[in-house]
């Protein structure tokens, strides 16, 4: 008899009970997964965003918007490769087909050698020149219209009143997981155009720029605002990453209560585990009495409750690792990113959260097979002997 | 509610079976927790993290209640027909004259256009920035609602830079502090001089001041992006509705104040009420293990007990609500400490969160109403009952004989 064999076997003295701990262990492993899965996709987009891309927006407001010549002053500042710009159109579906999609006014000449990870065709590119009301979308969105090229869709606004009628010239797909596939992109100038644009007439909502090196990216975001620092509306450049989470900013709160959450189940199945672990001690205190009293030294005994303690929880997250492999990454991720991928491009649980869930487990059961392990070990031999129960 | 007294009846059974019949005397389950006092604490414990984690998503899912405590049944909101938050809303300046014109529109309280826009701020804190919503009202917009107080500083003065913040956000953000200020545009700031409460609104959340300074810095003199109007009664609200909506003159959209706070924060409440509800459920699961391996173990030690129990006349039925009860009185043990880690959330922890429709940010102060309580109690009782029930089934099966014999 070694260290690993009266641990292991001790496990199956109490079936049932060892069971329903290794569940419950197997079902905190994957609530912590699920939430840190959760927290992990909602920052991707930011995480994944391009490091040689920076975004400028009115310094003071996002619902405030730029003069339309300050697309020509950017593209002089030293640095900038390409530049582009868009609109904020607060798109709807009349249809109420999807609860949020992203509708972009853009110019059709520039969008596309800036935001290079949408990937079109020539043809397409050629039609939206020739198509004042034309309109490019990601396939995701298309697929949920159910629209092809050349059809008609009519959108509405949030801010600008009455329908809006485009006609499909292209269907844009992403080069990289993290590219929202929701995107409806229509052309700035048809906006532009239309009397009911009379507040923001050949104003801009926010450029994008393309840097030379992405090394020098707050080098050269400096050097834009300061181009505008004297004028009337002063911008704000910075990394789309920020520029990205500017949106998901809000939730910062909520995701840092998540993370608080995903800490709680593991506290909560600690305080299963010591319980499991210490009734089957106080059970087996006779038992560890004879251990002791045939010469195991008291080191061992609590080897003995740590290694139990240890192995139930390994087992609860090996188990609970594969389900997460299985449910979240094989079955809710790929749902996830097919009808909800306005929010989540990529719903995936990352290696390292499934290598934190397992060492986590680890942790658990060392800590909850710490304090009967102590009491054990502490027994004195006749106490140990006289508790019959 | 309905389903909150159902369970409330299912739980109460096993001590109304407990009184009514030959039972075994609860004396007997409440010294066994005592004498398992550690397994007992380290159950509850457990129960009373989840009730906590459950009744924190139950008042955060309560938010749109909470928020739309300023919206009142006699006050209409217009906007712009298609828009769906006063962010986006804009009506000219002529049209606002024209509301006061049908015969439902208080004399007394009248009508107020309001400019509304959401401008970035840095935390004190340093941990990176937020929207703020910043509001621009005539010099009557204080009066139109009653529940603004100033608590501290003054307010501001008409027609000049000055502003008042809601309390909720005073101090969080660097230059909304009284005496402090807020740069709408290059040269024109706005000048903190008093903070303000209004009843836990979101409106604790918005920095206000003049309309007219507000529109100029920011070039939008001739719109307002909503406005208030003050009926005679809430009864007026579908006449007054139909004389607007119908005038060709503008396409407007009428709301009540109330409808329109609700429908506002109805997309966050619904994220939040949802998210909650998985991670509750989830819980809980963990949670009714937990008791089952408690209850289980409880009944394994005491089978003579049971045996002897049994051997003496008592029931079956009268073991299997002994331990039902039991486990229920476990559970909820760990209800009353959870609710006690609730009040501490509800008193110290304010909570910001985005309101997706305006991208600002509100902050939200947990509210522990007794409905909160009760769902969090009843909701323990509840894992106690599901968790115990396996093993107080095992426990009416014990044969006597062979639990006597040992």
């Amino acid at each position: 008899m070694n260290v690993t064999t009266y641990p292991s076997r001790n496990l199956f003295r109490r079936r049932g009970r060892t069971i329903l701990t290794i569940i419950a262990v197997m079902l905190a492993v994957l609530i912590f997964c699920a939430i840190r899965t959760f927290i992990v996709a909602f920052n991707a987009q930011a995480d994944d965003a391009a490091a040689d891309r920076i975004a400028t927006r009115h310094k003071v407001s996002i619902t405030m918007q730029l003069p339309k010549h300050y697309i020509d002053d950017l593209r002089e500042v030293p640095g900038v490769k390409a530049a582009t710009w868009a609109n904020w159109f607060a798109a709807k579906d009349p249809k109420e087909r999807i609860p949020f999609f992203a509708g972009f006014a853009v110019d059709h000449n520039s969008w596309f050698d800036v935001e290079d990870d949408m990937q079109v065709s020539p043809e397409m590119l050629a039609a939206w020149k020739q198509t004042a009301n034309g309109a490019i979308l990601g396939d995701s969105l298309a697929k949920t219209f159910n629209l092809q090229v050349g059809s008609d869709v009519v959108i509405t606004s949030d801010i600008y009143p009455g329908e809006w009628q485009f006609k499909v010239v292209g269907i844009y797909t992403p080069l990289r997981k993290t590219v929202d596939r929701n995107i409806f992109l229509f052309r700035w100038d048809f906006l532009n155009n239309d009397p009911r644009t009379v507040y923001s007439k050949e104003h801009i909502g926010w450029m994008v720029s393309r840097i030379t090196d992405s090394i020098h990216s707050a080098d050269i975001s400096k050097r834009i605002d300061q181009k505008f620092d004297l004028q009337d509306d002063q911008t704000m450049t910075v990394s789309e990453r920020a520029f990205a989470l500017g949106f998901v900013g809000g939730l910062a709160a909520v995701l840092k209560a998540l993370n608080v959450v995903s800490l709680v189940i593991l506290l909560i199945v600690t305080l299963i585990l010591a319980n499991t672990v210490s009734m089957s001690v106080r059970e087996r205190t006779h038992e560890y009495g004879v251990l002791r009293a045939i010469g195991f030294p008291p080191g061992q005994v609590r080897n003995f409750i740590l290694g139990e303690s240890l192995l139930i929880a390994l087992a609860g997250g090996v188990a609970g690792v594969g389900l997460v492999e299985l449910v979240i990454n094989h079955a809710l991720g790929p749902m996830m990113e097919a009808n909800m991928s306005g929010v989540f491009q990529h719903f995936f649980t990352p290696r390292w959260v499934l290598a934190e869930a397992l060492a986590a487990a680890a942790a658990l059961g060392l800590v909850a097979g710490g304090l009967p392990a102590r009491f054990a070990s502490r027994l004195k031999i006749t106490d140990a002997l006289r508790r019959v129960d | 509610m309905t389903l909150l007294i159902v369970v409330l009846i299912v739980l109460l059974l096993p001590f109304v079976l407990l009184v009514l019949m030959k039972a075994v005397p609860f004396e007997y389950n409440a010294r066994s927790l005592v004498v398992r006092k550690v397994t007992t604490l380290a159950t509850a414990l457990g129960i009373a993290l989840v009730v906590f984690v459950f009744a924190g998503a139950l008042m955060l899912g309560d938010i749109s209640r909470v928020l739309a405590a300023a919206g009142r049944d006699d006050t209409v909101i217009i906007m712009r027909k298609g828009s769906d938050s006063e962010l986006t809303g804009a009506i000219a300046n002529e049209h606002l004259g024209l509301f006061r014109g049908p015969a439902q529109v208080s004399q007394a309280g009248g009508v107020i256009g309001e400019i509304v826009v959401v401008v970035i701020a840095d935390h004190a804190d340093g941990s990176g920035s937020s929207n703020v919503l910043v509001r621009g009202t005539p010099p009557e917009g204080i009066a139109f609602r009653p529940e603004i107080k100033i608590i501290s500083g003054r307010a501001p003065r008409p027609g000049t830079n000055e502003a008042i913040v809601g309390t909720a956000i005073a101090g969080r953000f660097k230059g909304l502090s009284a005496g402090q200020s807020l740069d709408l545009r290059r040269n024109r700031p706005l000048i903190v001089v008093g903070e303000f409460s209004a009843g836990g609104a979101s409106y604790e959340s918005e920095v206000w001041g003049d309309l007219d300074y507000i529109r100029n810095a920011l070039g939008r003199q001739a719109i307002v992006s909503s406005a208030r109007v003050r009926l005679n009664h809430p009864e007026d609200f579908d006449a007054y509705r139909q004389a607007i909506e119908t005038d060709k003159r503008y396409s407007m959209k009428v709301m009540r104040e109330s409808d329109y706070f609700e429908k506002q924060s109805a997309q966050t409440a619904t994220f939040l009420k949802v998210m909650g509800l998985i991670i509750a459920v989830l819980f809980s699961l963990a949670a009714m293990i937990g008791a089952a391996i408690t209850m289980n173990g409880a009944v394994a030690h005491r089978s003579r007990e049971i045996g002897t129990l049994r051997a003496l006349g008592f029931s079956r039925l009268a073991i299997l609500t002994s331990f039902l009860a039991e486990a229920i009185v476990l559970a909820v043990i760990g209800g009353v400490i959870g609710s006690a880690l609730v009040l501490v959330l509800s008193v110290f922890v304010s909570f910001p969160i985005i309101n997706f429709q305006t991208f600002s940010e509100i902050v939200f102060r947990f509210h522990a109403t007794p409905a909160v309580f009760a769902k969090a109690l009843v909701f323990s009782g509840g894992m106690g009952l599901i968790g115990g029930l396996v093993p107080a089934i095992r426990a009416s099966r014990v044969s006597p004989i062979e639990a006597m014999r040992g």
